[in-house]
């Protein structure tokens, strides 16, 4: 489905196989040309039906999102977030969810994944695992397995006027995000001995494939690099290896390469603009995605967008939470704003989303009014403040 | 269905009354729950009044017919067939398959075409509405619940909504009859023809045609929301109401509300059969047998069964004693405020006679 | 700006309350840029009939007394005078355009000049499907009215139900009317009312039906609103029979919260709201599709009887107009006018007719344009 987001190929045949229930809104859609958005896309030409469709939280142009503030600077970045989007006048209204990160009680997160559920899109900081126990999962993993949300697409710019070692990277890292290393099955064997199994599936793999090779096609990307470690792990990911290249044989005119993991990790640090879109299994993921953060200043810049078939959720783009600096007013803000001008892409509203990056990157590149983690001294407020007076110089309607 | 019911219709006899000193047959049927003891209440205060009425008091438990389902006793229908008049007490809907609803299958059987509600503020138990003299009179017969449903295609249903010339024609007359004999001032159609134009717009036709026949009084049309609206603002304007099924049971409902809930408000049902009189209100299981239920609302049914046969001297005796014994707020029931026992109340009554 | 570095939170907090408090804090660091250009907000206007023209009349007085940044596209459209009403699909051409309209009440005569049997009213909200009819029912302070403190929020469906205009005349004397409820449509305004309820902090949603007789049609709908109840777990849920709830609302009608009801059992339960907290001229309420919003008084009587008189009550539509700036991102507006409203209604000493007053339209509406004032602190 969430390679369906990326092309909009196929959308007036799609539109002729809806059912009537639907008809009503896509012949008007299809009348007017108008494009869709990534949400409307996802919500109207579901791919597989795998749960009884929910009615789409939109009403009067205004759409609902679940926020998962999560804990460290996680409150305090979302009210960052929630200010900037009033002065933009985005047309969303939010559902702040709180999970209290010492219980033990999965009550919190069960309403936070039925919130997700209806609203279809949610915005997150990184939720805290507190509990020791083993029996209690990582409520991150857990939120991203129960919503079936395979794919994370971190998408990896330098930012000009941010120090890094590297300039001028743009890479898009799409990592398999349900199963792999992450599918949580452990068990103590013989006393002494650990098993930890890995997990891949052909469905899954294709799924992460074909949505890589749309989405490079849609955004007029060159070459999609599959990253794994089939000499070692022949089977695992010599499945996963072999999927993206059938998968790639339907899409000629992207070029296919391969590239062993540490190898790939070498080379990002020494020359990263080889690379473009790279696809990967869920640990090699969170690997090589650390790794591009680095390069390009640090955990506070990027934003990762999580999809499945039905639901997306936005947020910042290496999973940190950040307890160390909660409530000093240093934390970066960036990423998450970051993730909530994604989340308005998302939701078809470019012209909010683009009002609100034009004045991010003011302040970032032209600015150049960093937070400490960049070598700057501004606080997160003087950052928030000076995006809320570009976006309110920009001539825009005010919703 | 709808070919059914014209033939119904066509094929029933008009009803006729009959005016008689003698003593009259009536059946009652006492109900479940609080119903046995409001009934021998209205029993004793009628004894007391020493109105000319023999009570036949029927069961209507549900028996197994021969065609192998629940339904009423032949005994029960029998009796009302022969009586032409009845007064019921409340009665439970059981919960189960087979069990078609008691309420609807007397409707049925006796052809109880139209129900009346007059609801009145009483003197002493106060509400926020103390000006409420309305009458609703309600189409019983088809309409919105005329039980025509089905699934067109899985996930859309299709209710009708049936009417019918001569049963808005029937009701709509026997409205204006009634505003007249009751020397009410004024009769209002309730109805949404500007939306479902051609049904209730069938049904204000039947009213405007019958108008013409009633010179005398007063008519006017009244859009649904109108009605309400203004009904909760200022119940006075309103006099004697005629609408179609559903509307007149949400408004007769809301109309009760208006003068303290169902325990206090009367209603008849007339048809081409007989007429049967009834109290709406629950059964009350809790308090049953506790002596503590409000007999109010089933005694102005017989008192508006006094009316309907004609003996009006001991309905307004009745009806008298019982507004006194309420505005004297002595022995009132725990419904109204008060610590009275239902025997205790009903002693009064029959004092006041 | 030193405010701010002490305590970013707390101002944060607060300068989420207004634009204008954000003014008051942080002017030494406006005052540097260049002035905002304004950004006007287009509307589209629909006087409706009746005492329709007057009402919008005095919100746009209102308006421009407020500053607001909004520009009206005003349509006459309107079913009694076809002639001059300006075609459907301009309309919602423009509608969908804006996203925003405010509409006064359109009268729907008994019969149509083209026999048609859908009224414009219909028309217009299947054409911009317009399924969610929002009523806030609320006493407003200085109204005086039987009831105190009722405060329920009625959401119809709209599209469907009683209201589809499907009638034939199958044999003479014999009319039909159908009555139609589907699953997509029940599900999706069951999830409207509970998504108001969760975004507007609502405790409870009622679910009004008919269900004990129409066991199939409001059976549906019952069930889509049980399904879609277990969404929302920290909802209460409940279900309550049409006329029990009538009962109900005119004998203490402060137990209800939010409900959700289909098309008819609506329409009555929104008058009768509006009637126990002082008519149909001091109720707003809001028509909703996926993409737009209608903004029209809650109950729908055009008042005709009072049309040139300078006697109609503005307060519905100048409360709806309130509503709009909300919902349209101008809420440091939107309220400013809500609390001039209150205001002049507690004052008691401008009030129109309906309210017992002895002033009318004009007076009143200056009254309020008198007590508008900017939000502080």
């Amino acid at each position: 489905m969430a390679a369906r987001i990326i092309s909009n190929s196929c959308l007036h045949r799609k539109l002729h196989e809806l059912g009537s229930g639907l008809s009503k809104l896509s012949r008007r859609t299809a009348a007017t040309a108008l494009p869709m958005s990534d949400f409307e896309i996802q919500h109207k030409q579901p791919l597989v039906k795998k749960t009884k469709s929910i009615p789409v939280a939109l009403y009067g142009g205004r759409h609902a999102v679940t926020m998962l503030p999560g804990g460290g600077i996680g409150p305090e970045l979302m009210l960052y977030v929630r200010e900037i989007f009033k002065y933009a006048g985005a047309p969303v209204d939010f559902e702040v969810v709180d999970i209290d990160p010492k219980s033990d009680e999965s009550n919190d997160l069960e309403y936070a994944i039925t919130s997700i559920k209806r609203n279809g899109v949610a915005i997150k900081g990184n939720i805290e695992t507190r509990s020791e126990s083993t029996g209690v999962q990582s409520r991150n993993v857990a939120i991203r397995n129960e919503l079936d949300l395979f794919v994370n697409v971190l998408h990896c710019h330098s930012y000009p006027g941010v120090p890094a070692r590297q300039s001028d990277i743009d890479i898009i890292i799409i990592r398999q995000n349900t199963e792999g290393e992450y599918a949580m099955l452990e068990h103590e064997s013989v006393e002494g001995v650990v098993e930890s199994m890995k997990v891949v599936t052909k469905s899954n793999s294709e799924r992460v494939a074909r949505f890589a090779f749309e989405y490079a096609k849609k955004n007029n990307r060159k070459k999609v690099t599959t990253i794994h470690k089939a000499n070692i792990m022949k089977l695992s990911d010599g499945l996963f290896l072999e999927t993206s290249q059938n998968i790639a044989k339907e899409y000629p005119e992207i070029e296919h390469n391969e590239m062993i993991i540490d190898n790939c990790c070498m080379q990002l640090v020494s020359k990263p603009h080889q690379f473009d879109v790279m696809i990967m299994t869920n640990l090699y993921g969170t690997i090589v995605s650390n790794v591009v953060c680095g390069l390009v200043g640090g955990a506070g810049l990027l934003s990762g967008k999580n999809y499945g078939d039905h639901y997306a959720i936005f947020e910042p783009g290496t999973r940190n939470t950040g307890t160390s600096i909660a409530g000093k007013n240093i934390a970066n803000p960036i990423a998450m704003i970051s993730a909530s001008i994604d989340m308005l892409d998302h939701l078809g509203h470019k012209e909010h989303s683009k009002v609100i990056s034009d004045a991010v990157r003011k302040v970032m590149c032209e600015d150049k009014l960093h937070t400490s983690d960049l070598g700057g001294t501004a606080t997160s407020t003087d950052i928030v403040q000076k995006i809320i007076d570009y976006i309110l110089q920009t001539d825009t309607r005010t919703w | 269905m709808a070919v059914r019911i014209i033939r119904q219709l066509a094929t029933t006899k008009q009803n006729t009354r009959h005016y008689s000193s003698e003593l009259k047959k009536c059946t009652l049927i006492p109900g479940d729950g609080i119903g046995p003891e409001i009934s021998a209440a209205v029993q004793k205060i009628f004894s007391v009044a020493k109105v000319p009425i023999e009570w036949e008091s029927v069961d209507v438990t549900p028996v197994r017919g021969p065609d192998g389902k629940f339904g009423i006793p032949q005994k029960a229908i029998d009796s009302v067939n022969r009586n032409k008049i009845g007064l019921k007490g409340p009665l439970m809907t059981p919960v189960g398959k087979g069990h078609r609803s008691l309420n609807l299958a007397l409707r049925k059987e006796f052809s109880l075409y139209a129900n009346v509600r007059p609801c009145r503020s009483l003197e002493g138990y106060k509400t926020l509405y103390d000006n409420v003299d309305v009458v609703t009179i309600r189409e019983n017969t088809e309409g919105e619940y005329s039980g025509i449903e089905h699934e067109i295609v899985d996930g859309v249903v299709q209710s009708i909504k049936l009417i019918t010339e001569d049963a808005s024609r029937r009701v709509a007359e026997f409205a204006f009859k009634y505003t007249k004999e009751n020397n009410r001032k004024k009769l209002t159609v309730v109805h949404k023809a500007n939306i479902m134009r051609m049904s209730d717009g069938l049904f204000l036709r039947c009213c405007r045609d019958t108008a013409e026949k009633f010179p005398d009084v007063k008519f006017e049309e009244k859009y649904l929301d109108t009605v309400c609206l203004t009904m909760v603002q200022d119940p006075s304007q309103f006099d004697v109401l005629v609408m179609p099924n559903l509307y007149g049971d949400i408004l007769s409902d809301m109309c009760a509300g208006l003068v303290g809930g169902l325990g206090l408000t009367p209603s008849g049902n007339i048809g081409i059969n007989g007429a049967l009189f009834e109290s709406v209100h629950g059964t009350a299981p809790d308090i049953a047998g506790q002596d503590k239920a409000n007999p109010t609302a089933l005694l102005l049914s017989s008192v508006m069964m006094l009316k309907y046969m004609g003996l009006n001297d001991y309905a307004n005796r009745i009806q008298t004693a019982c507004f006194d014994t309420i505005k004297e707020a002595k022995y009132l029931t725990g419904d109204l405020g008060g610590k009275a026992k239902c025997s205790e109340f009903t002693n009064e009554i029959c004092n006041k006679l | 700006m030193l405010l701010i570095r002490l305590n970013p939170l707390r101002i944060l907090n607060k300068a989420s309350a207004t634009i204008l408090t954000r003014n008051i804090h942080i002017t030494p660091a406006v005052a540097t840029l260049t002035p905002r250009q304004t950004n006007r907000v287009k509307c589209t206007l629909i006087p409706g009939d009746g005492v329709g023209p007057e009402l919008v009349y005095s919100v746009q007085e209102v308006f421009k007394a407020a500053g607001v940044p909004v520009d009206f596209e005003p349509y006459f459209f309107s079913e009694v005078n076809p002639t001059l009403s300006a075609p459907i699909d301009q309309v919602t051409s423009s509608i969908t355009k804006n996203k925003v309209c405010l509409k006064g009440i359109l009268a729907t005569p008994d019969y149509s000049h083209t026999g048609e049997l859908q009224t414009l009213n219909m028309k217009l909200r299947n054409e911009l499907d317009l399924y969610a009819n929002v009523v806030h029912v609320k006493s407003l302070p200085g109204v005086r009215s039987r009831h105190t403190g009722v405060d329920c929020v009625v959401i119809r469906e709209q599209t469907e139900g009683e209201y589809s205009a499907l009638e034939h005349e199958s044999v003479k004397g014999v009319v039909e009317c159908l009555k139609i409820i589907t699953a997509a449509k029940s599900d999706r305004i069951a999830k409207f009312a509970f998504d108001y309820a969760t975004k507007n902090k609502r405790k409870k949603v009622t679910v009004v039906h008919k269900a004990n007789i129409m066991k199939l049609a409001d059976g549906l709908f019952l069930k889509s609103c049980e399904e879609t109840s277990k969404l929302y777990p920290k909802i209460e849920f409940e279900k309550v029979i049409v006329d029990n709830c009538t009962m109900q609302m005119v004998y203490k009608p402060q137990q209800f919260d939010v409900m959700v009801t289909p098309n008819l059992y609506g329409n009555i339960i929104d008058n009768l709201g509006a009637g126990l907290v002082g008519g149909a001229g001091v109720v707003a309420g809001a028509s909703y599709s996926a993409d737009c919003v209608v903004f029209e008084p809650g109950a729908r009587h055009t008042f005709a009887e009072a049309v040139g008189k300078n006697v109609a009550n503005p307060t519905a539509m100048i409360l709806c107009s309130a509503n709009l700036l909300i919902h349209a991102n101008l809420a440091s507006y939107g309220e400013m006018i809500k609390n001039s409203v209150s205001k002049v209604l507690l004052d008691g000493k401008v009030r129109t007719k309906d309210l017992g007053g002895q002033s009318n339209t004009q007076e009143f509406t200056y009254a309020i344009i008198h007590n508008l004032k900017p939000l502080s602190i």
